[in-house]
């Protein structure tokens, strides 16, 4: 260890130590983030064809509303957000409580096992779930062979299930992850709590909805806009799964906009208006989310 | 201690991981299969061509006599860049190729990319480029790719209809590849349970074809034909069978009024509600349908016999012949066009008369290169080519019957159509009217919201 500067006072050199740790992410997030946002807050000003681009104003803003198929991914993605957060949030808050028991055994295993399909690539679980959910996957053979089903149903080509399928891989995908904040979260509950209850006769139910989730609220919080986030953003699961279809019935806003960028003739400006239509979506449902769940002040 | 010694570690994991990352990209355009020493020499170079800077120019126009090359099929159209190089390099042997395995989607992502942002250092020389898309990136991008009109290639020698893909205001922006003549492939055993060969499907309509598909389907439970649901792969080679486009030669959308569409519309629901059409999820479950067996034929461009023939335990059970016409409209022929693709040159590439030559000398001047390849299903749209011993000759797979020579000469008689700038716009809006159609929507209905989609995409 040196010995401390005489000129400096302990506590400027705190400051000074703790700048020079924020400095360089501080610095990458600027030029690799937030730079890349406000050009494309430029760009979704302009219109025009591959690399000729001129100013056109509100143009793209408006002209989103109008386009049929980005309405219609707007209300596929907010059903999967309406439909699948909750679902989501519920079972993993339920299995936090469960794993939080003491007087289970092979915690460690289970948690695990739960954890396990977030260290899986979104790509590779898409595709898995593709074929699982094909006409001659493993689901049709299972419900075939006990006799539930004369004959395969095609679950990607039809509306509500090829729906049904994404939000059950999400379902599956998510879930762990949202369980580990709880647990955490558990962590700082004092185990003492839930004895106390107990010895006040309280039900493991009672204690669920009087103690853990009262008590978990700013995680709830944080899990909710976390996943409202992920879920508006939702884009491996439309294309590798589904690949927007049948009839755009699964699109996601974040499809849609690769293939404005890239598969059709690309339109960057407008592109990047639709991006920042999720932007303010995002920023939206994370207020009203602060506003209802955060009761502090 | 134990502690800090942890941290250091993973703090070096993490520095090494981000320095992964960020070395990956290059990486990729580096590390292609070195197939020989020449290769060596290609990884030097690569770096610093990316620099651009005007020394890094300067080597490669004196002395450098390697091109890269992006295209996507190991067995297809690799293959065939590394027999061109082979070609070369016998009256060239300096020359080298860097073939990088890059497939098509992510072709399109960087030429997007790099001609947008302005920075087109990261772009091979050659890339290999779908037909389809050509117009479209290259009104895009005009900057991004060069006019190889007078650069030695004679283009008078390809398909007339194959180089129209590649040709912007008159000037030719690509040196064609492969055909993509549509053929219909037959499992001849299958269709002997039902009483039928493959003259049953020769020179047919569609009504008979679903007429025979019935009688498939009754004696062994195989549907005839299996397709990707949601891509209208099928539905533009009956299209283009009757010479209609879903564009107008003015560019405007032809799709409301487009009575040959209709028809199309009509015959693929019969074909589905028949049973003879079975719809799949994705291009692996399609390919697996008709390799496994379940499936006793399909229809689509003559690249499709690559994958065909990797179900060697059918051997000999393959017949190919004729695609079925349209009934009721004018000009409906048996023959059309799926897929194919072409070279294109990138403004990238800093010598240019050395990709100029290798390309005159190799795809559009030697026919040996066109016998090389033959065998992985590369039929040539360079007519001198089809001349060639190599393609009379009997393929085993297919019952010995001469494919090459029978695939060419249907090329020939495929109606030319036009793509059109906005071709993947309106290919998706058909694709979404024609599910929205089967599962019941009105076809008058779904035929005009599809032309709106496309005017709306098209008034940007």
């Amino acid at each position: 260890m040196s010995k401390p500067s005489k000129k400096m006072t302990l506590n400027k050199k705190h400051n000074i130590t703790g700048w020079l740790f924020l400095a360089p992410g501080a610095l990458l997030i600027l030029f690799m983030s937030f730079v890349p946002m406000g050009r494309a807050l430029v760009l979704s000003f302009k219109t025009g064809v591959g690399a000729a681009m001129k100013s056109c104003g509100l143009m793209n803003y408006t002209r989103m509303f109008q386009d049929t198929v980005f309405v219609q991914s707007i209300k596929n993605t907010f059903f999967y957000l309406i439909i699948q957060v909750p679902i989501m949030l519920i079972f993993a808050l339920i299995l936090a409580s469960i794993l939080n028991n003491r007087q289970l055994r092979f915690k460690g295993l289970f948690r695990t096992m739960i954890f396990l399909p977030c260290a899986t690539s979104l790509v590779a679980y898409a595709v898995i779930f593709r074929s699982l959910f094909a006409n001659n996957g493993i689901v049709n053979w299972v419900l075939v062979n006990l006799g539930i089903l004369d004959q395969p149903y095609s679950f990607l080509t039809n509306v509500w299930s090829a729906r049904i399928v994404i939000i059950i891989a999400l379902l599956w995908r998510w879930t762990g992850y949202n369980m580990v904040f709880y647990l955490a979260g558990l962590q700082n509950i004092e185990y003492s709590v839930y004895e106390a209850a107990k010895i006040d006769g309280a039900s493991a139910i009672q204690s669920f909805f009087k103690i853990t989730v009262p008590l978990l609220k700013p995680t709830i919080l944080l899990t909710a806009i976390m996943s409202t986030n992920g879920t508006l953003q939702l884009f491996d699961e439309s294309v590798n799964l589904t690949d927007g279809g049948p009839a755009n019935a699964s699109i996601t806003m974040s499809h849609y906009i690769y293939n404005v960028s890239f598969k059709y003739v690309p339109n960057f400006g407008y592109a990047a208006a639709m991006s920042f239509l999720i932007l303010i979506l995002v920023a939206i449902l994370a207020f009203l989310q602060m506003k209802v769940g955060d009761k502090r002040d | 201690m134990k502690r800090k010694i942890l941290a250091a570690l993973l703090a070096s994991t993490m520095v090494l991981s981000l320095a992964g990352c960020g070395s990956g990209s290059s990486d990729s355009s580096t590390a292609a299969p070195a197939e020989d020493g020449a290769a060596a020499a290609e990884e030097e170079a690569a770096p610093a061509e990316d620099t651009g800077d005007a020394a890094a120019e300067e080597t490669a126009a004196s002395g450098d006599q390697t091109l890269t090359v992006w295209c996507w099929d190991p067995a297809f159209n690799m293959n065939a860049m590394y027999e061109a190089e082979k070609v070369y390099q016998q009256d060239h042997p300096d020359f080298a190729l860097n073939v990088v395995e890059t497939p098509w989607e992510d072709v399109q992502t960087k030429v997007t990319t790099a001609a947008a942002s302005g920075d087109l250092s990261t772009l091979p020389d050659i890339l290999l480029m779908q037909d389809n898309a050509f117009q479209k990136n290259v009104i895009s991008y005009p900057d991004a790719f060069l006019d190889l009109t007078s650069s030695g290639v004679d283009f008078s020698q390809f398909a007339a209809g194959k180089t129209a893909y590649s040709v912007v205001d008159g000037k030719n922006y690509g040196v064609p590849f492969d055909n993509g003549a549509v053929i219909g492939c037959y499992r001849t055993d299958v269709l002997e349970q039902a009483g039928l060969t493959v003259d049953d499907f020769t020179d047919i309509t569609w009504d008979q074809y679903i007429e025979n598909g019935k009688k498939v389907l009754d004696a062994t439970g195989k549907p005839l034909i299996s397709m990707q649901a949601g891509e209208c792969d099928l539905i533009m080679m009956m299209l283009q069978s009757a010479g209609s486009s879903l564009f107008n030669e003015d560019g405007t959308a032809n799709i409301v009024n487009n009575d040959t569409l209709k028809v199309v519309m009509e015959t693929y629901k019969a074909l589905k509600d028949s049973g003879v059409l079975v719809e799949v999820n994705s291009w692996d479950e399609y390919v697996g349908s008709f390799v496994s067996g379940d499936v006793a034929g399909t229809i689509n461009g003559c690249w499709i016999m690559a994958s065909i023939q990797t179900a060697e335990d059918q051997a000999g059970n393959w017949a190919i012949t004729n695609m079925p016409s349209l009934v009721g409209v004018d000009g409906a022929t048996n023959y059309s066009n799926n897929g194919g693709s072409s070279w294109a040159v990138t403004a990238n590439c800093q010598n240019t008369e050395l990709a100029y030559d290798f390309l005159a000398s190799t795809f559009a001047g030697s026919a040996e290169l066109y016998d090389n390849i033959l065998s992985s299903g590369a039929l040539a749209t360079w007519a001198p080519a089809g001349d060639s011993d190599a393609y009379g000759v009997g393929n085993d797979f297919f019952g010995g019957d001469a494919v090459s020579a029978k695939i060419v000469d249907f090329s020939t008689k495929v109606p030319s159509n036009i793509t059109g700038v906005y071709y993947y716009e309106a290919r998706d809006a058909v694709a979404t009217a024609i599910t929205n159609y089967i599962n019941g929507s009105d076809i008058a209905t779904e035929l005009q919201t599809a032309e709106d989609t496309v005017n709306f995409n098209m008034g940007q």
